[in-house]
């Protein structure tokens, strides 16, 4: 029975595969699922931050200062995810030439530069009282400090084209060097921590996090995924139509939504 | 009849179905033509038919949206089929400040020589005698282009691509270009001509290739 | 008819962009000029005391260097594709990389020599320990053709884009950063007088690395760049 089952489950995935390449396809799509993922991303912030802020105890060390990981942390891995993503989707353009996905991985990229930025802002907030300066070498906002100089190094690349989809690809190019790099930077940081500060205070020891405290911050994390889809899909669409502005799908969409009279 | 094929009959250059269009915009074809060594291919069409595209596609710079080209059976751009074809485009691919002779011997450097031709005689046969060691920047138009025309004379390419040769040039230079591309088909050769001027060359060309 | 080689076609770029280097030598002064100005206006900022001089020394002489090769990079593609000569190397029978290779080791003579050779006189303005210039060269040599490779890597991505030096840093500072900790690393460390053979193996090992695999992705960035 398994080996029914399967091949149209593949089949489906297959099917479903082709149809999102399809630009038109995309853009309902995406156009359908949105409202889903705003709601479902305020209801778990709501939650999360309820959960984070109001019912979570108070650190023993930190006091109430600690709760801006509920912000900081989900963001920090975000800012990694949609790299990821980003990087995957700039792999698929690159080896495939699927335009949808070289829109993907450009559109992705301001999203995650915008997570980097607010890890970079809150760890800075949340180091002011930890080490009494708003600033400091530590290897972890070191390392998210040149993730952000790589997203923009992508935004920019991007953007110094005139082609678009051209500019995609030579950006999605230096995103897949920045995978390799990434990790290179993060490893070197770390050893240059060791080298010039003896011992940093570490934000997250080997102590065990409580589950008052996990429990929201893994909504909030959910949260920000939530949100990730929820930006990415509308700027999609509109890339999408800026990219296909030619062809009939998006000309009638144009006259539906202009005004009528 | 001829009880053999010369190898002026094979098929040097195969076109089908070849098609481009930027951003999803149609620029021309479907195409469909053949051209064997020992003939020259006219390429006409307006200004923004494509014709420099379809030259760039051919040498292996862009890639086309849809179709084939076969350049002695092999694609452009690949790694087997490079030098076969030589593409002499609106950037003439000359460094100011070398002189021309040093510019022929880094082109000879990398794509070789053809049989009997030496750099010398050959900067002599475009009539830069004279101007062999002189910097390029310091060259009219004219023996700029004279000096690229070198080049193909120089290479063993068996198909040229060439975009506006005739740009540029006096009536000695448009000479010289008929002579060169006579000596080239003689020796089965082919080459795809893009013009707008020199109407004189239309009678040269042995087949029309039409872009709308 | 001669034919073409890899060899032919590698000494061809490589005698070709020596002779232009050549021909254009006043121009190749200046990453030097560049550096000397960066290293002299230190001391004004930071106050003439030899002992602070002594301690910065290394890392200014590093950034300096790096900086002055960045300044050098734009050129590297740029003119090739103006005048049209980059579609030459790109159609040529030789594998793109290896045309590459002899360009990037070019880019390297003709702008990381001179500033190697002028970087004692900088660590000597700044009061480095004679004992650590030993240190900071073998860094040096080991850190400039990772820079050179590098920065060829980027650089292809940005030709057929308008000018943009500032863009070049934004994506090459990313790519630096180890570079810099591990040279820097190295020279502190002696300077402390500890052992300084494991930075630059690293860095070595790095050198090794980027040697074999950077070329070949150079070429295939320029030809995304190009959409050949």
């Amino acid at each position: 029975m398994n080996a029914h089952s399967s091949p149209t489950l593949w089949n489906r995935l297959v099917l479903w595969y082709h149809q999102m390449g399809s630009p038109p396809y995309f853009y309902a799509f995406a156009g359908r699922w949105r409202p889903w993922f705003i709601a479902a991303t305020l209801i778990t912030a709501v939650i999360g931050l309820y959960g984070g802020l109001l019912l979570a105890p108070a650190d023993y060390q930190q006091g109430d200062a600690y709760r801006i990981i509920f912000i900081h942390v989900p963001c920090a891995w975000m800012s990694l995810f949609t790299y990821a993503f980003m990087a995957g989707c700039g792999l698929v353009g690159l080896v495939w030439r699927v335009k949808l996905a070289e829109i993907l991985a450009m559109e992705s990229a301001p999203i995650g530069a915008a997570f980097t930025f607010v890890t970079l802002v809150t760890g800075s907030l949340w180091g002011k009282p930890m080490w009494g300066a708003w600033w400091t070498w530590d290897a972890r906002l070191t390392s998210e400090l040149v993730l952000l100089f790589l997203y923009l190094g992508v935004i920019g690349l991007y953007h110094a084209f005139e082609d678009t989809r051209q500019g995609a690809r030579a950006a999605a190019f230096l995103a897949l060097i920045g995978v390799v790099n990434l990790p290179i930077v993060h490893y070197s940081v770390v050893w240059w921590n060791t080298l010039h500060q003896g011992t940093t205070v570490r934000l997250f020891g080997p102590s065990r996090i409580t589950w008052s405290m996990l429990w929201p911050l893994l909504t909030m994390a959910l949260s920000t995924h939530l949100y990730l889809g929820w930006s990415l899909l509308g700027r999609a669409r509109v890339a999408l139509l800026e990219l296909e502005g030619g062809k009939d799908w998006a000309r009638a969409i144009a006259l539906e939504d202009a005004p009528h009279g | 009849m001829n009880p053999r094929p010369s190898p002026a009959a094979a098929t040097l250059l195969e076109v089908r179905e070849l098609a481009f269009a930027r951003r999803d915009e149609p620029v021309f074809g479907p195409l469909n033509f053949d051209l064997a060594g020992g003939e020259i291919g006219l390429i006409e069409g307006d200004n923004g038919s494509g014709k420099t595209t379809l030259l760039r596609i051919l040498a292996g710079l862009l890639r086309a949206s849809s179709g084939s080209a076969r350049v002695d059976g092999l694609a452009p751009g690949d790694p087997a089929a490079a030098g076969m074809a030589l593409l002499l485009g609106h950037q003439l691919g000359l460094k100011a400040d070398l002189g021309v002779r040093e510019n022929l011997a880094v082109a000879a450097g990398l794509y070789g020589q053809r049989e009997g031709c030496g750099i010398t005689d050959t900067i002599t046969e475009v009539g830069l005698d004279g101007y062999a060691d002189v910097p390029v920047r310091q060259l009219s138009a004219g023996q700029k282009k004279r000096a690229a025309l070198a080049r193909l004379r120089l290479l063993p390419a068996r198909l040229w691509l060439l975009d506006e040769p005739f740009a540029n040039l006096d009536r000695a230079g448009i000479a010289l270009v008929n002579r060169l591309l006579d000596v080239h088909v003689a020796g089965h050769g082919a080459a795809l001509v893009t013009t707008h001027g020199a109407v004189s060359f239309r009678d040269h060309a042995t087949r029309r290739i039409a872009l709308s | 008819m001669s034919a073409p080689s890899a060899r032919t076609g590698y000494v061809a770029v490589l005698r070709r962009d020596l002779l232009l280097a050549w021909r254009r030598r006043g121009e190749a002064a200046l990453p030097v000029l560049y550096a000397l100005i960066v290293a002299t206006l230190f001391p004004f900022a930071l106050g003439p005391e030899g002992a602070l001089l002594s301690r910065i020394a290394a890392g200014v002489v590093l950034v300096t260097v790096l900086l002055a090769m960045l300044l050098s990079l734009d050129g590297l593609f740029r003119p090739d594709w103006e005048d049209g000569s980059l579609e030459q190397l790109l159609l040529a029978p030789q594998p793109l990389g290896l045309l590459l290779a002899a360009k990037i080791l070019a880019h390297w003579l003709t702008t990381a020599l001179p500033l190697l050779l002028a970087s004692p006189l900088l660590a000597a303005m700044l009061h480095l320990p004679t004992a650590v210039l030993p240190v900071l060269m073998a860094a040096l040599v080991l850190a400039t053709p990772l820079m050179s490779l590098l920065g060829a890597l980027v650089v292809a991505l940005t030709v057929g884009t308008r000018r943009s030096g500032m863009l070049l840093a934004l994506m090459l500072l990313p790519l630096m950063v180890p570079v810099v900790i591990f040279a820097a690393g190295a020279v502190s460390a002696a300077q402390q007088g500890l052992p300084f053979i494991a930075p630059l193996a690293w860095l070595g090992a790095a050198l090794v690395l980027a040697l074999v695999l950077a070329p070949a992705a150079c070429a295939a960035a320029l030809r995304i760049a190009l959409d050949a």
